[in-house]
């Protein structure tokens, strides 16, 4: 009896809360929703999409989300109707592989406008754990506050791995091996520079320059065994647009590729590798890890700043994980300059069937070149395409996929041309690929309006990361690093 | 006596108002540019969510009235009077009255560093406060109890400088115990929130944000702080003596050798060349050309930001050319100086670069020097600047997100509002005084950047529009200022 009276007087709480969609005007268009969710396709084990209508000038927003058995949610709010974590989760989970329809209603001046309703798509396929990126402003050379950062995909909590504020630099390139947290790669840089290494849990601080590379290893990628990390070092430069909508240029003067050994702490080298001639770059390993891809472009003579005229290649080079040693010959997988164009960040997925890459005019660090987009690389036939469904037409770049290789999370300009946010599509196994949909907040106009920073390099992760900030830092502030060895 | 301890108080307040008011009122509008206090939630949460963010936020919201240096100079004298006003009641100080100015003329001294943050004054002051508190309460349980609950809620408010009202109760008729929890809660804080809190380990013990550099121990701020227990206690033990008499000779001498030693420190530690730097940037910052004018013909400037806005100055007025070898140069630098990494002297040069129409290297610039900012705040100054860049280059996504912050604002609310109103309004831009002639100003061809500008630069800006007589000035000046004699006759010779 009690629990009816509780009921009844929560019913009677929210019923006053709500206002009656009445003598709505029918539309026959689907609303404009911030952000648009109209037809996406999203895991069960997402969190709740919030949303409000894109224009801001609706009063009220109504939404009702209803499946094929009679299940229904309702959310209204003034700015972004957003469901109870739990029952979206349960609504989302018994309709897997199913539909829902959504049916918007706003309220504006002139009373309810209620609209063609639109579907999600619930994949069987889920999501992973969570999201793990660094948060930034979109700036030049100088940074403020910073950190990496880790977000629960099933909800909204958001947890600091660690800050700037907790040493004098900055903190770059995480990176997980298959997202499996305990395997994790973390570069400190300025004062106290370091690359942090996770293995096991346990955190050790190394200076990954030694005399023999070019200089401090740079990005990074695990090898599915965990035994070794594939790094390029760069000879890093920026320069800046004085009359362009690409502020900054990012570039190369020269770069090589190495791989780590984690087990002997030596860098393997090669000189197929480490030509003078070519920048290679963006080193990842294949799904069986048996080869290196990576992206090489002809250097440019000493001085030059014809930037516009570096252009990668996707190449690939044999790598034998049990003696760690590579093939000699480097094969091309993608002729990009042929095209005039540039192939950056190369992840292949995770079961071998595709490599996702980022195209653009010039250069490696598409981040900053709005004419960015996603291609899909099929490595069974060897036909590559642009991933439409997902690009926009702003940036669309750096990506990885989720461990069951059936997500990316890619970044995104779109919103508005500057700050990159997450995004994810669905890529089946025939590599059809669902239009894209932005990280859910529970007001997320207010969220990504109010949040000054960059979703930098996001990764899935298939669990909590729980990184040990204080040792991290402690380790980051103390004067020893061991050193990297090298094996030739 | 009375009278003559209001009269004392009343006295040191107006000596502040009218030296911050008068001889350092640009130290104030500096602070002011550094700093974005929002009236939003989001915002207040993310300060106070760590030790001292009571203080902090108490300090941040008192400088954004620093935009008006009278009003700044207002809120400081009524914060040291206090603290001074507080410190003469903790004890009888009778013959040594002039003591209980020391703690508020040492925070004095510390707000001469233009680093030095409002947070610290606020956090000895609300330590005072409720030290004060703790002696208008009855002795007792209560008491004691209060005591264990107040050490770590004052340490969260205030920060470390909290321990200023656990030093002041140590003499206290507290029973040894309850006195010993909280001292021992006290020092096992800070170590235990290392553990938790994402700041470095010693901030916890010298203050989070107590100065604008991260690292630095603010010293002036904890000998305030500590001297006022210390004080206190030499008080007490010379009680009987101190108090001896009524007679006001004593005190009103012990009163004015304070203010003589203040004064005299004061003077020796004021930076008055930084004050006049500061100076230059906030005419720049405000666009009054005939007043730098004014102020480089009575001294001229000598060091980079003085020229560079010296320069731009006669510039705007279209003197550049003609003056040129009349005031001090730094070749080429002096004119555009190269951007260097910190958040101070970005910001004339930006303003130069903006209105010679170079809007994605102002923008830069100002982007830049807002990153560089030590304490990692946002800056009101570099937000609007920020969104007029971004409006002028057709950005406006970007223009409409810093609007909408500086929406949140006291003073740059009504100035966002008039301004979100242009946003996609081509017609309104183009007529627009400022914005429309700065989108016909800019470069018509692209071409790469790095830090500093080259005579090249200033002549393609200037060809991109021959209407932009500031950079007709700029690269006439840059000509000679390099010596390029050939170029500066080709562009002035008549039949050009």
């Amino acid at each position: 009896m009690k629990k009816i009276l509780y009921l009844l007087q929560a019913l009677l709480l929210l019923s006053a809360c709500t206002e009656a969609v009445n003598d709505a005007r029918q539309e026959a268009t689907q609303p404009q929703i911030y952000p648009d969710y109209l037809g996406v396709t999203i895991p069960a084990n997402i969190a709740p999409l919030g949303f409000g209508m894109a224009d801001e000038e609706a009063s009220l927003v109504d939404a009702v989300i209803a499946d094929s058995h009679g299940h229904a949610l309702h959310s209204q709010s003034k700015e972004a109707v957003c469901f109870d974590v739990d029952d979206w989760h349960a609504l989302l989970g018994q309709n897997r592989g199913d539909s829902l329809m959504v049916t918007v209603s706003a309220k504006y001046a002139d009373g309810w406008h209620t609209y063609r309703p639109f579907a999600l798509y619930v994949s069987p396929d889920s999501i992973d754990y969570g999201i793990c990126y660094r948060l930034i402003e979109p700036g030049y050379e100088v940074w403020s506050k910073m950190g990496i950062y880790e977000r629960d995909l099933s909800s909204f909590d958001e947890r600091p791995l660690i800050e700037n504020t907790q040493f004098e630099g900055c903190v770059n390139c995480h990176s997980f091996n298959r997202g499996n947290p305990t395997d994790m790669s973390l570069h400190i840089r300025g004062a106290h520079g370091a690359t942090l290494l996770r293995r096991n849990g346990e955190l050790t601080a190394y200076n990954t320059s030694t005399n023999q590379t070019l200089g401090l290893c740079v990005y990074p990628y695990w090898h599915p065994s965990g035994r070794y990390i594939a790094y390029s070092t760069n000879t890093t430069n920026q320069i800046f647009h004085s009359a362009d909508r690409n502020r900054i240029e990012v570039f190369d003067a020269a770069s090589d590729l190495q791989v780590y050994d984690v087990e002997t702490n030596e860098l393997l080298l090669t000189p197929c590798l480490k030509q003078d001639s070519v920048y290679e770059t963006y080193p990842v390993f294949s799904a069986d890890g048996r080869s290196l891809y990576f992206c090489a472009a002809r250097a440019l003579p000493e001085g030059s700043l014809q930037l516009d005229s570096i252009r990668y290649n996707l190449c690939r080079i044999d790598f034998d994980p049990a003696t760690g040693t590579f093939g000699s010959r480097i094969d091309t997988i993608i002729y990009a300059e042929a095209q005039r164009q540039s192939v950056s960040f190369p992840r292949p997925s995770y079961d071998g069937r595709f490599l996702c890459y980022t195209l653009s005019d010039y250069g490696q660090f598409s981040i900053w070149h709005h004419e960015a987009d996603l291609y899909l690389l099929d490595l069974n036939t060897g036909e590559s395409r642009p991933m439409v469904e997902a690009n926009s037409d702003d940036t669309d770049s750096f990506h990885n996929w989720s461990s069951n290789s059936r997500w990316l999370v890619f970044s995104s300009r779109r919103d508005d041309g500057l700050y990159t946010r997450p995004y994810f599509c669905h890529v089946d196994t025939d590599g059809r690929v669902s239009k894209a949909f932005m990280l859910p907040q529970q007001n997320p106009r207010r969220f990504y309006r109010d949040r000054f920073l960059s979703f930098n390099v996001p990764d899935f992760i298939t669990g909590p990361t729980l990184f040990d900030s204080y040792t991290a830092s402690r380790l980051i502030n103390d004067s020893y690093r061991k050193d990297f060895g090298v094996r030739q | 006596m009375k009278t003559f301890h209001t009269l004392g108080s009343l006295l040191f307040g107006v000596a502040i108002l009218l030296f911050f008011g008068l001889a350092y009122p640009h130290h104030l509008h500096y602070q002011e540019q550094f700093q974005l206090f929002l009236f939003d939630s989001a915002y207040v949460w993310d300060v106070i969510k760590l030790p001292g963010g009571v203080a902090d936020l108490l300090g941040r919201f008192c400088t954004q009235f620093f935009l008006f240096a009278w009003v700044g100079a207002l809120i400081l004298a009524l914060l040291f009077v206090a603290v001074q006003l507080l410190t003469a009641r903790l004890a009888s100080w009778g013959r040594l009255y002039g003591l209980c100015y020391i703690p508020a003329g040492l925070l004095w001294l510390f707000m001469l560093d233009e680093n030095a943050l409002l947070g610290g004054i606020w956090a000895l002051l609300l330590s005072l406060l409720v030290a004060w508190g703790f002696d208008c309460l009855g002795e007792g349980r209560v008491r004691n109890i209060l005591l264990v609950v107040v050490t770590p809620v004052l340490y969260w408010a205030v920060g470390p400088i909290g321990v200023v009202f656990l030093l002041l109760q140590a003499p206290r008729s507290y029973r040894l115990a309850w006195f010993y929890v909280a001292l021992v809660i006290g020092i096992l804080l800070p170590g235990v929130l290392s553990h938790y809190l994402p700041v470095r380990p010693e901030s916890l013990w010298q203050g989070i944000h107590y100065h604008r550099y991260p690292g630095q121990l603010p010293g002036l701020l904890w000998l305030a702080a500590v001297s006022v227990p210390l004080l206190v206690f030499v008080a007490r033990l010379l009680h009987r003596w101190a108090n001896a008499s009524s007679r006001l000779l004593v005190p009103i001498l012990s009163f004015l050798l304070v203010a003589i030693g203040m004064g005299l420190l004061v003077k020796q530690n004021s930076n008055f060349k930084a004050e006049k730097t500061m100076q230059y940037d906030f005419m720049a910052r405000h666009q009054q050309w005939n007043r730098i004018l004014e102020t480089i013909r009575v001294e001229k400037p000598n060091n980079q930001i003085g020229v560079t806005v010296q320069n731009l100055a006669l510039a705007m007025r279209g003197q550049l050319v003609n003056n040129l070898t009349n005031y001090h140069q730094n070749g080429l630098l002096g004119l555009l100086p190269e951007v260097q990494r910190d958040a101070t002297s970005p910001l004339p040069t930006a303003e130069a670069f903006y209105q010679l129409g170079m809007i994605y290297v102002a923008q830069r610039t100002v982007f830049e020097a807002q990153e560089a900012i030590l304490d990692f705040q946002k800056s009101a100054r570099c937000y609007k600047r920020l969104a007029q860049t971004n409006l002028i280059t057709g950005s406006y996504p970007v223009a409409r997100k810093y609007l909408l912050s500086l929406q949140k604002t006291l003073f740059y609310r009504d100035w966002a509002n008039e301004t979100l109103t242009l946003l996609g309004d081509e017609e309104a831009i183009a007529k627009h005084p400022e914005y429309g002639r700065l989108r016909k100003m800019a470069f018509a061809d692209d071409f790469y950047f790095g830090d500093y500008i080259t005579p090249d630069m200033l002549q393609s800006l200037y060809l991109s529009n021959p209407d932009n007589q500031l950079a007709y000035q700029y690269m006439l000046a840059s000509f000679v200022l390099t010596g390029d004699r050939d170029r500066f006759v080709q562009f002035t010779s008549p039949d050009r």
